[in-house]
Order: C-alpha cells, then sequence, then structure tokens
C-alpha cells in the first residue's frame, strides 16, 4: 500500500514537473507582456514595474482583437463543424468496407495533405476570385479552405480508431433491428468518441492559428482574424511585443476552454486502461 | 485476444461486398461505384474544388518564368527544375531536412510515448497537468517560436540568464550566448522548440489510444504474473500500434513541412545554413517564383516517397487497422 | 479497379476544367469591379503598405481612408477604395494580386523598374499634372526612371544618418562621434569596455541587409552600381568593405551574431540604451520617446563614419506609387494623385510616421515643423537609392539572405554570388 502511495507520489511529481515545462514559456509570454516599455529588455526574470494596462488596453476598437477573435471563432467553429460532417462518413466507410478505389482514395486524401496553404497560395487566391468571393465574407472561403486541408489528417485519425473498433459490436446492434446508420451513431461513435475529439480539436487549433491564407484572402481589418489580427503588431521599425504577446496569450485561452469541456471525452473514464 | 484485432471489419467487408444472388441485378459495377459516393463523396468534392486546383496552378508555375515580383514573363521549360536541382546549397539543405525530420520526429514519438503512458496513469491533478500539456497546442506555432527567440535572446533572454546562474554561459552578449547565430546550436535549439510542440499532439492521439486498450488484457496479465516491461511490450505497443503509426505518419509530414519555427528563429539563414527544404522553397519565392513552385513539387516528391515507404512497411498495420 | 478509377479521374477532372475554363475567362485583368466607364462612377482600387504598428502608430489604411473621403467630397464620381498590409506581408501580398493579374489601380510602396520593364504602369507624366511632378523632390524622381522614362512617383523619403548615444559616449570618455572607420571601431570597443554595452549595433540579418551593406561600400567609395550604372556588387572595394565588417563583427565590439542581426531589434536596444551606436533615420525618433530610457538631448544624430570620412552620400530610400493601366482610369487617377500630393497630406503622412516629404514644399514645411530632423533632411540633396532595375527584387532579396554570412564566410565569394545573380538574372 506505501509503495502505491509512494510510486503515486512520484508519478505525480515528474508530471507537474513536465507540466510546468510545457507552460514555462507562455508564463514568460505573460511576463514579457506586462514589461513597461523601459524595463523590456533588462537581463532579469520579472520587471520591477508591471503594466496591466497592456492587457486592458488590448480590447480597444482600434486594435481589433474582439473582431478578430469573433471571425477566428467562426472561421475555426466552421472549419471544425464542416471536417466533422464531412470526415466522419467517409472514415466510417473506408474503415468498414473495403470498395473499389479505397485504397486510391486513402491515398488521395494523404496526397493533397502534404501540401499546405503556404505553398499553394497563388492558387487559393485565384480561385478566390475565379468564384466571385471576394464579393462575400472572406469568412465563408477560410471555413473550407480550412475544413478541406485539414480533412485528409482527420480522415486517416478516424479511419484508424473505427477501424480498431470490432464490427461485431454494429453487427449485434444491426441484428436488433437498427439501421446500419443507427449503428453508427449508437454503438460506433461513442467508442470511437476519443478519437472523434482528437480530430476535432486538431481541426479547430489549425483552423484557429492559420495565418497565411487568411492573409492573403483578407482585405480589409474588419475581415482579420486574430492571427492576421496579431501580425499587424509588427510593423515596419519596431515590434509593439508587449501587446503582441499579450494577444497571443489570450488568442490560446478559447482553445484551452475549449479542451476543457472535452477533454473528459478523450480521456475520461471509458475504459480502465492504466497499467497498474 | 488476437480475435480482437484480426477479425473485424475486413472479414465483414469481404461477406458484404459480395451480393446474394437475387438483389442486385443490373449494374452491379456501376452500383459498386455509386455505392461508396453518398459517404466519400462529400470528401472527394471538397478536396477536389480547392485543394486539387491551387496544385494544378502551381504545376503550371513551376514551368513559367516568374520573377520575384510576381511578373510572368514566359515559359522556362525545364530550367526552373534544373535551376532547383544545381543549386549549390541544394544538398546541405536536403541532408539538414532528413536530420531535422528523423531527430524531431524520433524524439517526439519517444517522449509521447513515454508522457502517455504517464498521463494516463491516476495521480491527483491529473486534469490540471493534462490540460498544461495543452498550451503548446493551442498557441500558434508562430507565437511559441517567437518567444523562445526572445527567450535565447543573447543580452537579456531567460534561458541565457538562467544558463548563466548555472555557469553554462559564461557572458551576455557573446557569441555562445547567440544561440542562434551560430547555424548549428540553431538547428539544436530550433530541434527542441519542433519537439516541444508535436509532442502535445502525439501525446494525446497515443493517450486515445491507450484508452481503448480493454483493462482486461492488463488484468489477465497481472494473473499471468507479466512484469511491467513484458506487459509493455507484449499488450500496449502492439494495440497501440494504429494511433501510434498515424502519430509518426502526421509527423513525418507536419515536421518536414514545418515552417514558422525556423523562419521566425533564424529565416533559414545565416544564408542557407539553418534551411530546411520547405524553409527553402519559400526563400526561392523571393528570387523566382517559379523555381520555387518546382522546389515545392520536389518537396511534394520527397513527402510521397516517405510516406509511401512507411505505408509499405506498415502494411499489416493498415490491415490490422482495418 | 484500377480503369476505374482513371475513368472517375478523368471525368472529375474534366469537370473541373471546364468550371476553371468557364471562369477564368470572366477575369482577365481588371481588379475593377463596379466600375462604369465613360461619365459613370468610377472606383479606384489603393493598395499599399500599412507602416504603423499596434497601438503605436495610427494604421495606414486610417490615413488613406482620410484622404480617399476628403476626395470624394471634391469629386463624388470617384471613390477610392483602400487595402493596406503590414510590410512584413506586403511582398507576399503583391505577389499574389501580380500573379493572378490583380492590378491595383494605385499600388504604394513598390519600385517602378520591375514594372515598367513589362509595360504595366503608367508613366509619371500621365498620372500627375505638371504642378506636382514639379514639385517633386528632383533626386527622387530620377530614381524611378526606366529606360529613360520616369514611370514611378515617389511618395514617402528617409535619409540615414548614425545615432549614438550620448550619455553613454560621455561614460566612454568619448567627447565626439567617431568620423572614419578606425574611430568607429575604437570607439565602439571603448564603450563595451567601460560601460558593458555593446558598442556598434550592426544589422546585417534578413530584414534590412541592403540598407546597411550600401551604407558601408558607400563609405568606401563602392556601391551597387559602377559609375557606368551596371552592377559591380563585388568590386574590390565592396570585398574590402566586407572584410573590414568582418573583422569589426569578429572583435566583439558589435553585437554578436551580426550576420542575423535585424534592424528593429538593434533600434529597440538603443532606444533603451543597450547599444551605443547605430545606423539610423529618422523613424528612431518615436522609438526613443516610448521607450524613455534615453532623453531626446542623449541622442545624438551625425553623418554616417565613411572609411576616411564622413559619408557625403547616404543611402536615400523612397517608397514609389505606381500606377497600373489594366483599369485604364489614368484621367481619375491623375486627379487623386494631385490631391494627395498636396502639403496637408504629405505633412500628416510624414509627422504620422516620422519620414519625410517627397515634395519641395512638403519637405520645406516639414522641416520648420520637426527641426529634430535636420540632419537627416540635409542628406536628401546628395543621397543614393537603390539601382533602378527592373530585377532589382531578386538581387535585394538574396542580398538579405546571403550577406550576413560575410561576418563567417568569404565577403569575396558572397559578394560574387550575388553578381552572378545580379548580371544574369532576367527582369
Amino acid at each position: 500500500m506505501a509503495a502505491t502511495r509512494i510510486r503515486t507520489a512520484v508519478i505525480a511529481a515528474v508530471a507537474y514537473i513536465i507540466g510546468i515545462i510545457f507552460i514555462l514559456p507562455y508564463v514568460e509570454m505573460v511576463i514579457t507582456a506586462l514589461r513597461p516599455q523601459k524595463e523590456l529588455l533588462d537581463r532579469n526574470y520579472l520587471p520591477h514595474h508591471f503594466t496591466w494596462s497592456t492587457f486592458s488596453n488590448l480590447w480597444g476598437s482600434n486594435l481589433n482583437v474582439t473582431s478578430g477573435l469573433e471571425t477566428s471563432l467562426e472561421i475555426a467553429g466552421g472549419a471544425t463543424l464542416v471536417v466533422l460532417l464531412v470526415a466522419l462518413p467517409a472514415a466510417y466507410y473506408t474503415a468498414r468496407r473495403k470498395f473499389r478505389g479505397r485504397g486510391a482514395f486513402l491515398l488521395l486524401v494523404l496526397a493533397t495533405q502534404i501540401l499546405q496553404p503556404t505553398v499553394l497560395i497563388v492558387g487559393l487566391y485565384k480561385e478566390f476570385i475565379n468564384f466571385g468571393l471576394q464579393h462575400f465574407s472572406p469568412v465563408w472561403s477560410l471555413i473550407l479552405v480550412n475544413a478541406a486541408f485539414n480533412l485528409a489528417f482527420s480522415i486517416w485519425i478516424l479511419n484508424a480508431y473505427i477501424g480498431s473498433i470490432p464490427a461485431e459490436l454494429e453487427e449485434a446492434a444491426m441484428v436488433d433491428g437498427t439501421s446500419r446508420l443507427g449503428a453508427l451513431f449508437k454503438v460506433t461513435i461513442p467508442i470511437a468518441m476519443p478519437g472523434i475529439v482528437t480530430a476535432l480539436i486538431f481541426t479547430f487549433i489549425a483552423a484557429w492559428n492559420e495565418f497565411i491564407t487568411a492573409l492573403t484572402l483578407t482585405t480589409n481589418p474588419s475581415q482579420y482574424p486574430l492571427t492576421v489580427v496579431m501580425d499587424a503588431f509588427r510593423g515596419a521599425y519596431e515590434v509593439d511585443w508587449q501587446h503582441l504577446f499579450a494577444a497571443s496569450v489570450i488568442a490560446t485561452i478559447p482553445v484551452l476552454v475549449l479542451f476543457a469541456f472535452i477533454e473528459r471525452r478523450i480521456v475520461g473514464g471509458l475504459t480502465a486502461g492504466s497499467i497498474k | 485476444m488476437s480475435n480482437i484485432v484480426t477479425a473485424g471489419p475486413a472479414t465483414a467487408g469481404r461477406t458484404q461486398d459480395q451480393p446474394p444472388g437475387r438483389r442486385q441485378r443490373k449494374y452491379p459495377r456501376v452500383r459498386a461505384i455509386l455505392a461508396p459516393l453518398p459517404w466519400i463523396g462529400p470528401a472527394i468534392v471538397l478536396i477536389g474544388l480547392v485543394v486539387i486546383w491551387p496544385i494544378v496552378v502551381m504545376f503550371q508555375t513551376s514551368f513559367q518564368n516568374i520573377t520575384a515580383d510576381g511578373i510572368n514573363i514566359g515559359s522556362a521549360g525545364w530550367r526552373n527544375f534544373s535551376g532547383v536541382l544545381n543549386n549549390a546549397n541544394l544538398p546541405g539543405i536536403l541532408l539538414r531536412t532528413v536530420i531535422w525530420v528523423a531527430v524531431v520526429v524520433g524524439a517526439t514519438m519517444l517522449i509521447s510515448l513515454g508522457l502517455a503512458q504517464l498521463f494516463n496513469q491516476r495521480f491527483p491533478g491529473r486534469t490540471v497537468v493534462r490540460w498544461a500539456l495543452i498550451a503548446p497546442w493551442a498557441a500558434s506555432v508562430m507565437m511559441t517560436a517567437l518567444i523562445f527567440r526572445w527567450m535565447l535572446d543573447p543580452n537579456n533572454g531567460a534561458i541565457n540568464i538562467l544558463l548563466h546562474q548555472l555557469g553554462i554561459v559564461h557572458g551576455f552578449n557573446t557569441n555562445q550566448s547567440a544561440w542562434l547565430a551560430n547555424p548549428d546550436s540553431a538547428m539544436a535549439w530550433m530541434i527542441v522548440v519542433a519537439v516541444f510542440v508535436s509532442v502535445p499532439f502525439t501525446t494525446y492521439v497515443l493517450l486515445a489510444g491507450l484508452q481503448t486498450i480493454p483493462g482486461e488484457l492488463y488484468e489477465a496479465a497481472r494473473v499471468d504474473g507479466a512484469s511491467l516491461w513484458e506487459t509493455y511490450r507484449r499488450i500496449t505497443l502492439p494495440l497501440l500500434r494504429p494511433a501510434f503509426f498515424i502519430g509518426l505518419v502526421i509527423n513525418l509530414m507536419n515536421v518536414f513541412n514545418s515552417f514558422p519555427i525556423i523562419w521566425e528563429m533564424t529565416q533559414g539563414g545565416p544564408g542557407y545554413e539553418t534551411s530546411t527544404s520547405t524553409i527553402f522553397m519559400y526563400n526561392l519565392k523571393a528570387i523566382n517564383v517559379g523555381q520555387s513552385a518546382a522546389m515545392s513539387i520536389v518537396n511534394f516528391a520527397i513527402v510521397l516517397v516517405i510516406v509511401f515507404a512507411f505505408l509499405r512497411m506498415n502494411r499489416r498495420t493498415l490491415q490490422e487497422a482495418r | 479497379m484500377k480503369s476505374r478509377l482513371m475513368a472517375a479521374a478523368a471525368v472529375s477532372a474534366a469537370a473541373l476544367a471546364a468550371v476553371a475554363g468557364c471562369s477564368s475567362s470572366s477575369s482577365t485583368t481588371g481588379s475593377n469591379s463596379g466600375s462604369g466607364s465613360s461619365s459613370g462612377s468610377v472606383t479606384l482600387h489603393l493598395f499599399g503598405a500599412d507602416y504603423g504598428a499596434g497601438t503605436t502608430n495610427v494604421s495606414t489604411t486610417t490615413f488613406w481612408n482620410q484622404v480617399a473621403t476628403a476626395f470624394h467630397k471634391k469629386y463624388p464620381n470617384i471613390t477610392v477604395d483602400v487595402s493596406t498590409v503590414n510590410w512584413n506581408a506586403y511582398p507576399d501580398k503583391v505577389k499574389a494580386l501580380i500573379q493572378n493579374q490583380q492590378y491595383p489601380d494605385i499600388l504604394e510602396g513598390s519600385a517602378a523598374p520591375p514594372y515598367a520593364a513589362e509595360n504595366l504602369i503608367y508613366p509619371t507624366s500621365q498620372i500627375i499634372s505638371q504642378s506636382t511632378l514639379s514639385n517633386l523632390v528632383p533626386k527622387f524622381l530620377n530614381d524611378t526612371q526606366y529606360n529613360g522614362t520616369a514611370y514611378g512617383v515617389p511618395w514617402t523619403t528617409s535619409t540615414r544618418a548614425l545615432c549614438y548615444n550620448k550619455a553613454m559616449f560621455s561614460k566612454a570618455g568619448l567627447s565626439s562621434p567617431p568620423t572614419t572607420w578606425a574611430q568607429l571601431q575604437s570607439d565602439a570597443a571603448a564603450i563595451k569596455s567601460k560601460t558593458g554595452n555593446v558598442g556598434f549595433g550592426l544589422p546585417l540579418g534578413s530584414e534590412e541587409a541592403q540598407a546597411e551593406s550600401l551604407l558601408w561600400f558607400l563609405g568606401n567609395g563602392g556601391g551597387y552600381l559602377s559609375s557606368s550604372g551596371s552592377y559591380d556588387i563585388n568590386s574590390a572595394q565592396n570585398i574590402a568593405t566586407m572584410n573590414f565588417l568582418k573583422s569589426f563583427a569578429a572583435s566583439g565590439d558589435t553585437e554578436p551574431g551580426a550576420g542575423s542581426a535585424n534592424r528593429t531589434d538593434l533600434w529597440n536596444s538603443f532606444a533603451e540604451g543597450k547599444i551605443g551606436m547605430v545606423n539610423c533615420s529618422p523613424a528612431i525618433v518615436p522609438i526613443v520617446k516610448l521607450k524613455g530610457a534615453v532623453s531626446t538631448s542623449d541622442l545624438g544624430v551625425t553623418a554616417i563614419a565613411g572609411k576616411n570620412g564622413p559619408l557625403t552620400q547616404t543611402l536615400g530610400v523612397h517608397d514609389d506609387i505606381v500606377a497600373f493601366k489594366s483599369g485604364g482610369h489614368a484621367a481619375q487617377i491623375k486627379l487623386f494623385l494631385d490631391f494627395a500630393y498636396q502639403d496637408q497630406w504629405q505633412l500628416a503622412f510624414n509627422n504620422d510616421y516620422d519620414l519625410l516629404p517627397a515634395t519641395q514644399s512638403g519637405d520645406q514645411a516639414f522641416g520648420q515643423q520637426n527641426p529634430v530632423f535636420s540632419q537627416y533632411m540635409t542628406n536628401i540633396a546628395n543621397s543614393v537609392n537603390y539601382p533602378a532595375k527592373a530585377n532589382w527584387t531578386t538581387v535585394e532579396n538574396q542580398i538579405k539572405q546571403t550577406m550576413g554570412q560575410v561576418v563567417t564566410g568569404s565577403p569575396s565569394s558572397i559578394l560574387g554570388a550575388i553578381q552572378q545573380t545580379a548580371s544574369t538574372a532576367s527582369s
């Protein structure tokens, strides 16, 4: 008993240290954001004075941080939703059925994932213009672009997770009279939830932090998502480091909140799963 | 025990693909093609419309002579490709890319295996620590790279302050403290940052994989008296294989394509001494857009080869995952 | 299975091609959606660079919108649609526009020769009136020429000088700023040993290596062009200059890693009193004021040190406006530019961003308003700009990326490689 206690304590201690290491750079971001101008480059861990106003005046309308947050939420949320609706059926079918062109489909999907928007930006811009999308809100274009470029990962992740769930479970449900779709919803999805949530978080974060496409397809500051807003803090002759880092910390919060809500779903007590 | 893994969808799929004689008489092949469409159709449409066209444009661009200002002054034939492949910097860049990918992905996978195991244990405050691990994943990689560059500032960076206190760094504003100015130390630090931002996602992928391993297996192993390491090797690792494989492939692609870290920390410089092939492709855009597109295609080909090689090697895993 | 897949792929490819062919015909040239011709209303599209940063400066979009609004009041038929992007993103964004042939009517921030070489832009005479033309500082207007014709209109300018921290100088026992390279080096060494701060901030990193290099080249009678006007980057003087910089950096009297250091960071350090000397432009003044670590009286501004004496010619850059022919709105563009080049707007812009006006009357008024910039303004008459060549962008980018290597590598081979590109790269 005591051995287990000590073991748990050691494990906890190691985990805490690792957790701290992962948080440290972001703590440094907050500290740097709070440095007054005179002490920005001082050689110390903590400045002598703290400018709390850096965080409070971040919300002024001239900085577009609020609108940037809203826009980013729309884009990331929209893209995640689209990916969910498109990837889940595709992954389910690919995992369960051996159809003609299955291998090719998976490889096509993978191949398109290899190329990132950074490389394809000119063509994306051309599409954007040719489809007349500059007359509509760029949010829609960005939702589609982010969804398309993260589709492959989600399909592959879901394909792997669903594939590792035995089909017998669905068969059993269908024997009882449920349709295939019903089995999907009642049996497979709940069990594959960790994989589904992982794919969703992956997509959300990717869309949330996407920069180059957002920069190219938006034309005025009211349309900017947060990543582009933050880039404006880097000027021609000077960088507004404090506001840049402050905005960056703020930008992380919605993702962390989202994660807090669904963290249970990824790793919360579905199976015992721990080596004793 | 093996039934759970190898039986299942593979066999189920096969039986269902051969329809009972009565049901499908007309155009069985057409039906076979159309059947998956409602399921995979939307994905094909989305990818086709959004991704394929820019890829086509990129291919076209690679055969054009486009100046650094974006002006197309005519066809370049294969000159862009020969220009890129004959570039004196290329061999060094390719070698560096191999090292970059191998070290970052290797370290990430190993560390993530350990962390997933650790965070799968029960201990007080587990939720908080799991949450803390998300920070590098949630923050934008560009900002993480920036704060690391800030912490490595030769004059006042927090890392230098710490290392100075530990006696490792002997003075500020010295060449030693200018980690990012020297290509070798810059690469080392950038590898650290790359691992730092890749580990959270990978850990969670593996963690989710661990969650799907039924507890009864561990019970059975314990009853059989297996040691910790044996249990890990014989039960955990094999069952973790699909998740590990996914994490590996995703990391391979991501790390190869990795851009913000190197760009923000050294811009690939001095010269091209810290450039990977992705950075080089981006740098070429400033010199000759056509060559940049050609380099993108070269990169594309490289990643395809790597990923295909992995798929081949792990065909068994794919089949099991089905 | 393979043949099926091929068939499906062929069908979808054909479909895509059809869609592509369909829509691409409707988007030939022209970014001018909604611009009726003849006597109807016209919309001009202006794309420019944003010179502001975060909370410290007003966004340039705001500036241009003010101009546009006032202009629209005077000419209700003409609307000016403004879009800016910050300087980091500017090259990529402009490239995307140009590659897709989405030419803006007015482009602010790019040099004229590359576009003039491809006959894409109007000559200067067609887009501003004679009175505006004659009010421009002649020096800058000459720089916009391509094949003897002026194509761009300089919008804003800036010259360089040597900034030094007077307080740090006196602490190091130095009474006056250096005028020669040898003095510069010894002054930097004195600052380092007596105050522990960095003596001279040398930015050869990729942000503005081309500017810093030119300042040093000029100091040794070199430059980017030979006297006949062709590229001569690896001239004997230039190689000697870089060899000097290499040894200067190696001596430890500059900041470490000079080959990767960027001007923005060094100016930041200087403003916080951590560096003794740095080559600067007027834009450093508000940064120093903002930091509050170096008082205005301690900010010394003098001519840049040359090898044997102070530079008589310094680097004078100007950001230009060019107007694309694709929209066919030369008349309206002329009205707008004549309006925008009035003193009131030149003063507003350059006061916002601590740059210098491009017009003579503007410079006069500006000099009266801002006596602290006097050193910079006297430098205008003798300033040297970057080569007005169609392939300068390519050369400039290679300089930015590789010049920093002179600090640790071989100046002759690095300069040689750049010269190679300069003489062979097509426009």
